[in-house]
């Protein structure tokens, strides 16, 4: 399959308000597109491999744009505010630096120059049978090609497979389950507010979407409570690459801890399922311990129990493990 | 409107996918249709008087096939629920709960089947020149099952045998907790296998709304109520049933 240096043919819409937004995106349906950086899309239509009649570009929003404090001491950050920014921004790093972290790994600088944290937490999986084009099951066909005995699936999930083994790539997914927050989410008939938790959808549920977005839904910010604001924080990913790659196994962690104690602990692992996997019998565990090496070796191995590795991802589960350790390890 | 769904693939192939869903409300309107036709003419047609519930009690179904009805119609119910939502956009995790549904109706039949081949008589069961005198003929009354009852009962079957023969086979293509998900079938098998799949769940579709539409119809609720409870009275067997060919017991 060939890919093409030309946008293929379409029509382009650039509203300046989120209604109109969502009402264009609601007319197009399924033949519409809602384009925010492009650092997911492109790829899509320079390959050919979907085939949007109509784009709905968010940039001329200004309200999606930007940073900011809101009452009760969280932060309300705009859908198509640059992971440049989420990365940089002095409140984020000062009071959720597990997000700042997250966003600095994403990719390369140029493509969080102009990739938006909306579009990182809806972008699509990085299957790359789908993202050729092929008819498998996430494209509507009735086939997984990564999950045969000769298929290619050392990046695929170890957890939660449904037909589909696919898993998120969204680096910082794991960072806003892990700190509690809330997707905004406007459409032609109001606004309503999901946790992140609940956003990403797995195949049993729907294994033609990645996240709750349906067509005619506009992401228009992300909310982050004031509860888990300066707790401890560890991120990691581990990738191929150090720039310009996608995680093999990611972990997004937040302590809570009193005179040396974990209190309450959020932790979640990237890429190992279709959906950021919170490693709640873990979380469980720590509780009550000190944020050590020794709790993180007693805990570990609870991270990937149960995991169903595939052909060539068995080294998946060791490899959570280990990032428990580290998380723990402080 | 598609028929049948395809998709082409990256080398520019035509991959068949199976049934188009868009079948689904055309089925759906054909059956309101058929269903309001009927309740016009139904209005218009004088009716005889209706038969008295009250007197002796006669057997229609043992306590044991109507637990089988029910079972099935549960499971049907369940499989068209789990199957057509998540389609018209419902989404929840309905993978197992439809395959778990699957697996009860596929025992149900099994049991049906023996129980009507060897325990019960299935010659009553079967069509024959009689019971097609039954609509031109007031005179003519069936034995125990009326021609349309049995032509409802050789329609379900037959879908509800092509709907289990090829869930059963996409059932081994699936995580179960005795086998791995399996690519063993190439995708035009496997579209052949949805479309015979898509398409017997469309004419369940149609035919459960006529069967549960008879089911409900003021002079067919005796039926409904023979399900529940096993009996008809001798009243309801005299106006609706020949007692040459059909003269069951009395009823406990
Ligand atoms: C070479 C390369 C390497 C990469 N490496 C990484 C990596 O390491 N980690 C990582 O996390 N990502 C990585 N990515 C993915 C990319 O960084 C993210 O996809 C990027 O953040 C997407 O943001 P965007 O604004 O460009 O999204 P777009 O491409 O514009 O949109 C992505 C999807 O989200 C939808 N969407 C976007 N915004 C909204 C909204 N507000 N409301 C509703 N729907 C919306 C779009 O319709 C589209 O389906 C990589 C991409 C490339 C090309
Ligand atoms: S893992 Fe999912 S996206 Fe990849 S080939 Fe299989 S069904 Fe398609």
């Amino acid at each position: 399959m060939s890919a093409y240096d030309v946008m293929p043919d379409m029509e382009l819409f650039q509203p300046v308000t989120v209604e109109d937004a969502a009402a264009l995106a609601e007319r197009l349906g399924s033949r519409g597109w809602v384009l925010a950086g492009g650092q997911d899309t492109y790829g899509w239509l320079k390959d050919r491999a979907k085939h949007p009649k109509a784009m709905v570009d968010l940039s001329s929003i200004d309200v999606l744009n930007g940073i900011e404090e809101t009452d009760g001491g969280g932060v309300k950050i705009g859908a198509m505010t640059t992971l440049r920014e989420v990365s940089r921004d002095q409140l984020i790093r000062a009071r959720y630096g597990l997000l700042a972290a997250a966003a600095a790994r994403v990719a390369s600088p140029q493509i969080r120059n102009q990739g938006t944290l909306g579009g990182n937490v809806s972008q699509d999986t990085r299957c790359w049978y789908y993202r050729r084009g092929l008819s498998c099951y996430r494209a509507g066909g009735n086939i997984c090609y990564a999950d045969s005995p000769e298929g290619m699936n050392r990046e695929h999930a170890i957890f939660g497979a449904s037909r589909c083994v696919a898993v998120s790539p969204s680096d910082t997914a794991t960072a806003l389950v892990a700190l509690d927050a809330t997707m905004v989410i406007q459409n032609t008939r109001g606004v309503h507010r999901v946790a992140a938790g609940d956003f990403f959808v797995g195949p049993a549920v729907n294994i033609t979407r990645m996240t709750v977005l349906r067509p005619g839904d506009i992401l228009t910010a992300i909310e982050l409570p004031a509860d888990w604001a300066h707790a401890e924080y560890y991120f990691e990913k581990v990738a191929d690459r150090n720039v310009w790659d996608f995680a093999l196994v990611s972990i997004a962690a937040a302590f809570r801890t009193e005179n040396g104690t974990i209190r309450d602990a959020r932790l979640v692992c990237g890429a190992v399922s279709c959906v950021p996997r919170r490693l709640t019998s873990v979380e469980r565990a720590v509780i009550g311990k000190p944020r050590n090496d020794s709790t993180g070796e007693a805990v570990a191995a609870l991270a990937s129990e149960g995991a169903r590795p595939l052909n060539y991802n068995h080294f998946k589960a060791p490899l959570m493990d280990n990032l428990v350790r580290r998380a723990l390890r402080a | 409107m598609d028929i049948v769904e395809f998709r082409e693939d990256v080398w520019g192939r035509e991959v068949l996918l199976g049934v188009s869903w868009d079948l689904l409300w055309v089925v759906l309107t054909l059956s309101a249709v058929a269903i309001m036709v009927h309740i016009v003419v139904m209005t218009f047609l004088k009716s005889p008087p209706r038969p008295s519930a009250a007197g002796l009690h006669m057997e229609r179904h043992a306590a044991v096939d109507r637990g089988f009805h029910w079972i099935m119609a549960v499971s049907v119910f369940v499989l068209l629920f789990t199957g057509v939502l998540p389609v018209v956009g419902v989404d929840f995790s309905w993978l197992t709960i439809h395959w778990v549904a699957g697996l009860i109706l596929t025992a149900a039949v099994v049991f049906h089947t023996l129980r009507a081949l060897f325990w019960q008589k299935p010659r009553e069961m079967w069509v024959g020149a009689d019971d097609f005198r039954e609509p031109f003929d007031a005179g003519t009354k069936p034995g125990k099952y009326s021609l349309a009852q049995k032509g409802m009962h050789h329609a379900m079957t037959a879908l509800v045998l092509l709907v289990i023969g090829t869930g059963l086979v996409l059932f081994a293509m699936i995580d179960t907790p005795w086998w791995n998900r399996s690519n063993a079938l190439d995708e035009s098998t496997l579209g052949w296998i949805f479309l015979l799949h898509g398409a017997s769940t469309l004419g369940l579709i149609g035919l459960v709304a006529l069967h549960v539409y008879f089911a409900l119809r003021p002079e067919k609720r005796f039926y409904t109520r023979s399900m529940i409870s096993g009996w008809i009275s001798e009243d309801e067997l005299r106006a609706n049933h020949d007692p040459a060919r059909w003269s069951p017991e009395r009823s406990a």
